[in-house]
C-alpha cells in the first residue's frame, strides 16, 4: 500500500530536489557548460548579493501582506457564508470563481485594471475630476497591485478551509453564549475565533509557503519593475537561471528558498501542535 | 559529468513542465513556436503541409513566457521532441554557443527559394560561416502620428528626437498625451525602443562591437543625452502610468486616441493603422522613427525557424521550414493574418497582399522597406550574452524612467553589470 506513495514522493519531490541540490554546488552554465568546480561558491555569493537581499524584502512584503489579506478576507467571507441557509448556499460557488481562473489570466485582468489608460476604475473617477495614482510605476504601488491580484485569486482557498472549520463548530456553543447575554461580536471573538485557530494556522502556513513561489503575477503585471523593485526571490532565481543562463546560481537561490520555507513550516507546525494540545 | 548536470537540471524542471509532445514518427514533425500572427497563421494551415509532403506537422504555439522554459528543458536534455523551433535572432547566438541548434547551411543552400529570402534577415543567422535558421519575419520600428491633431495645431511631423520634444511640449494636453513608448524592463521591451534614441545620438553598447572590442561603453555622454530625452518624453509627455507600458498598452492607447505619437514595431503599427481595429486609423499617418545627430536607426527584430541539434527528424524539419517560408505559404498567412513583416521577397509582389496593406495604409509597405534598409543588423548586439545584458540594461533604464535612480547612476550601474556578466 505504501509503495505508490513512496514512488510518488521519490519521483515528484526527492529527484527534483536532489537535482537542484547537485546543481547548486556546481558551476553549470547553460552556455559555457562547466569547469568542474564544486563547492560552496554559489552560497558564498548569496551572502553578498544585494539583488538577493532586495528580492527577499520584496518576497517578505508580498507574502506577509498578501497572506494577511487573504486570511482576513477569506475568514470574513466564510463567517458570512456560514450564516446563509437554504438554496442561497449555492451562492458560495460564486466566491470560488476567482480561484478557478488561471493565474496568468488573473494577472492580465489586474494589469488592465492598474493601467490608467485601460482601467475602468480610472475612467470612472476621471468623470469626477479625480486622478487615481499610477500604481505600477512606484515600488510600493506595484507591490500593492501584486498583493491585490494575488489576494483576489487566493482568498477563496482560505475561505473554503475556514468555512469547513466553522461548520465543525457546534452551534450549541453559540446558543449557550447567546443565553448568557454575549453579543455576536463577543461570541465570535471569545468562542468562534479560538476554535478556528488550528484551521487559521494551517491555512496561513499553506498560503505562506505557496506565496513564496510568486511568479506569474510579477511576470505579467510588472516584469519585476519598476527597475527591479518587484523581483521576489523566486522571480530572481528565474532571472539567473533562464535569462542569465547561470543555472548553478539559480539553483542555489532555489535551495535557499526551499530551506527558508522548510524552517518556516517547521516552526508553524510546532506552533500548531502547541495550540492544539 | 556535464550530462549528469544537465540531467540534474532537467530533473528539477521536468515535474512542473507542460506536457511535451511525444517523439515524432518519421512521417511527423514537431514544431514549437510562440504566439504571433505568423505562427498562428502557420498553425492554421498545417494540413496544407501534410497534403503536400505527406508529413504531418504537429505545431504547438505557446505563450512567450513558457516558451523559454519549454525549449530549455528540451535542449538541455536533448530530448529530441522538437524538430523545428522558433528562433529569434537575438537568441540565436546564445543557442549556437550552447550547442543547441543544428547548422542548416547545406539544407538552405539546396532550397530553390533561398534567393527569395531578404539578404539582411537571412544573413542575421550566419554565424561562424554556418546558417542556423531561416527567417520568416523582420519587423522594423516606425512612428505613427495623428494627422488631424498635428494639422489642427499647425505642427509638422518631427524628424529628430529633439524636434519630438518640442512638438510634444506643444501638443500634449489632458485629453491626449503626446507620445507613448514601451518602457517596461526587458531586452525585448524597453530595449527594443531605447536604442533607437541611443543610436540616433551616437550612443553604443560596446567600444567597438564591429571589430570585436566588447568593452562596455553604455555609460557615455551620448547615451546619457538619449536617456534624458527618453525619460522626459515618458515622464512629461506620455499618458499616466507610461513607465510600465509595454507594446499592448502603447497599441491600446493609440487605437483609443489617447496619444498623438507612437514609435513601435511594424507588427504593432499595422494594428494601429488598421481601420478594423483602431478607432483613429484613418486619421493616423506613418513616418520613419525620429533621428538625431548620428542619423536615424529604426529598431529591427528578426524571427526565424531553426532545427534543434537533438531533432529526431531533421530531414522532415528542413522540408517543413522550406514550406513554411515559401512564397505560397507566406502569401497565404500574410493575407489571412495581420502579417506585413514577411522576409520572403516575392510576397511583396503579390497583388492581393499589396492591396490588403495599401488599404490598411498606403505608405505602410514602402516605409517598412525604408526602415529595414536603414536598420543596422546589430541594432541589439548579436552575442550569446545579449539576453542577460539587455535585461540588466533595461532594468536600470526603467529604474531611471520611474525615478528610482538618476540617469547617471542608471548608466553607471548598467555598465558595471555588463562588465560583470561578460566577465563572469
Amino acid at each position: 500500500m505504501i509503495v505508490p506513495a513512496v514512488l510518488a514522493v521519490g519521483l515528484f519531490a526527492i529527484v527534483p530536489l536532489a537535482g537542484m541540490l547537485a546543481l547548486s554546488f556546481s558551476d553549470y552554465h547553460l552556455i559555457r557548460g562547466t569547469n568542474w568546480k564544486y563547492g560552496f561558491h554559489n552560497f558564498a555569493r548569496l551572502i553578498s548579493d544585494q539583488r538577493l537581499l532586495n528580492s527577499i524584502y520584496v518576497m517578505a512584503v508580498l507574502s506577509i501582506f498578501g497572506v494577511a489579506a487573504q486570511v482576513v478576507i477569506g475568514t470574513a467571507v466564510a463567517v458570512g457564508l456560514n450564516k446563509i441557509v437554504g438554496k442561497w448556499r449555492l451562492g458560495r460557488v460564486l466566491f470560488l470563481l476567482p480561484y478557478a481562473v488561471p493565474h496568468v489570466a488573473v494577472a492580465l485582468i489586474w494589469l488592465s485594471l492598474f493601467t490608467p489608460t485601460l482601467s475602468p476604475i480610472n475612467a470612472f473617477f476621471n468623470l469626477f475630476g479625480i486622478t487615481v495614482p499610477a500604481f505600477l510605476t512606484t515600488q510600493n504601488g506595484a507591490m500593492f497591485a501584486i498583493v491585490v491580484a494575488d489576494t483576489w485569486t487566493n482568498f477563496p482557498f482560505t475561505m473554503l478551509i475556514i468555512l469547513a472549520a466553522l461548520q465543525g463548530i457546534s452551534t450549541e456553543l453559540e446558543e449557550a453564549a447567546a443565553l448568557d447575554g454575549a453579543t455576536r461580536v463577543n461570541t465570535f471573538i471569545f468562542i468562534t475565533l479560538p476554535l478556528l485557530v488550528p484551521a487559521l494556522l494551517m491555512v496561513t502556513l499553506f498560503r505562506f509557503i505557496d506565496s513564496l513561489k510568486h511568479f506569474p503575477m510579477i511576470f505579467v503585471i510588472t516584469k519585476g519593475g519598476p527597475g527591479r523593485s518587484t523581483q521576489a526571490t523566486n522571480f530572481y532565481a528565474y532571472v539567473q537561471t533562464f535569462q542569465n543562463s547561470n543555472v548553478a546560481y539559480g539553483a542555489a537561490i532555489a535551495v535557499f528558498l526551499f530551506v527558508f520555507a522548510a524552517v518556516i513550516s517547521f516552526y508553524v507546525a510546532r506552533l500548531n501542535q502547541r495550540v492544539s494540545s | 559529468m556535464k550530462n549528469l548536470l544537465a540531467t540534474a537540471f532537467i530533473a528539477t524542471l521536468v515535474v512542473g513542465a507542460p506536457c511535451a509532445p511525444a517523439i515524432a514518427q518519421s512521417d511527423e514533425v514537431n514544431v514549437v513556436l510562440f504566439g504571433m500572427p505568423y505562427t498562428r497563421g502557420l498553425q492554421a494551415i498545417a494540413d496544407d503541409f501534410e497534403a503536400e509532403s505527406g508529413i504531418k506537422a504537429n505545431i504547438d504555439v505557446i505563450g512567450q513566457d513558457v516558451f523559454e522554459n519549454r525549449i530549455t528543458l528540451s535542449f538541455t536534455g536533448a530530448t529530441g521532441d522538437i524538430d523545428v523551433v522558433h528562433t529569434p535572432v537575438i537568441q540565436v547566438q546564445r543557442w549556437v554557443a550552447a550547442g543547441w541548434l543544428k547548422p542548416i547551411t547545406e539544407e538552405v543552400d539546396a532550397m530553390p527559394g533561398k534567393d527569395d529570402i531578404l539578404a539582411g534577415p537571412l544573413d542575421a543567422y550566419l554565424i561562424n560561416g554556418e546558417r542556423w535558421a531561416l527567417p520568416f519575419m523582420a519587423g522594423a520600428g516606425l512612428m505613427t502620428y495623428r494627422k488631424d491633431l498635428l494639422d489642427a495645431a499647425g505642427l509638422d511631423v518631427p524628424e529628430t528626437w529633439e524636434e519630438m520634444l518640442e512638438v510634444a511640449a506643444a501638443i500634449h494636453n489632458e485629453d491626449t498625451a503626446a507620445i507613448a513608448l514601451r518602457a517596461v524592463p526587458g531586452q525585448g521591451f524597453n530595449m527594443f525602443i531605447f536604442p533607437m534614441i541611443m543610436r540616433a545620438y551616437g550612443g553604443k553598447f560596446f567600444e567597438d562591437y564591429v571589430n570585436g572590442d566588447l568593452t562596455p561603453a553604455i555609460n557615455s555622454p551620448e547615451n546619457l543625452e538619449a536617456l534624458n530625452i527618453y525619460i522626459k518624453l515618458l515622464n512629461e509627455y506620455a499618458p499616466q502610468g507610461a513607465g510600465n507600458f509595454n507594446f499592448a498598452e502603447v497599441n491600446a492607447a493609440a487605437q483609443n486616441g489617447q496619444i498623438v505619437f507612437a514609435v513601435e514595431g511594424t507588427g504593432v503599427v499595422s494594428q494601429i493603422v488598421n481601420p478594423e481595429k483602431s478607432k483613429f486609423a484613418r486619421e493616423t499617418g506613418l513616418a520613419l522613427p525620429p533621428g538625431g545627430p548620428a542619423g536615424r536607426s529604426p529598431a529591427i527584430a528578426v524571427h526565424g525557424l531553426g532545427i534543434p541539434a537533438s531533432a529526431e527528424n531533421p530531414d522532415a524539419a528542413a522540408k517543413f521550414i522550406e514550406w513554411a517560408v515559401s512564397t505560397e505559404t507566406v502569401t497565404k498567412i500574410s493575407l489571412a493574418q495581420p502579417f506585413p513583416d514577411f522576409t520572403t521577397g516575392t510576397v511583396a509582389d503579390n497583388a492581393d497582399v499589396i492591396a490588403k496593406y495599401a488599404d490598411v495604409h498606403p505608405d505602410f509597405l514602402r516605409l517598412r522597406v525604408e526602415a529595414l534598409d536603414l536598420a543596422i543588423g546589430h541594432y541589439r548586439p548579436l552575442i550569446p550574452e545579449w539576453p542577460a545584458l539587455g535585461a540588466a540594461i533595461g532594468e536600470n533604464i526603467n529604474a531611471a524612467v520611474n525615478g528610482l535612480m538618476s540617469p547617471e547612476d542608471a548608466l553607471a550601474a548598467a555598465e558595471q553589470e555588463m562588465a560583470d556578466i561578460l566577465g563572469s
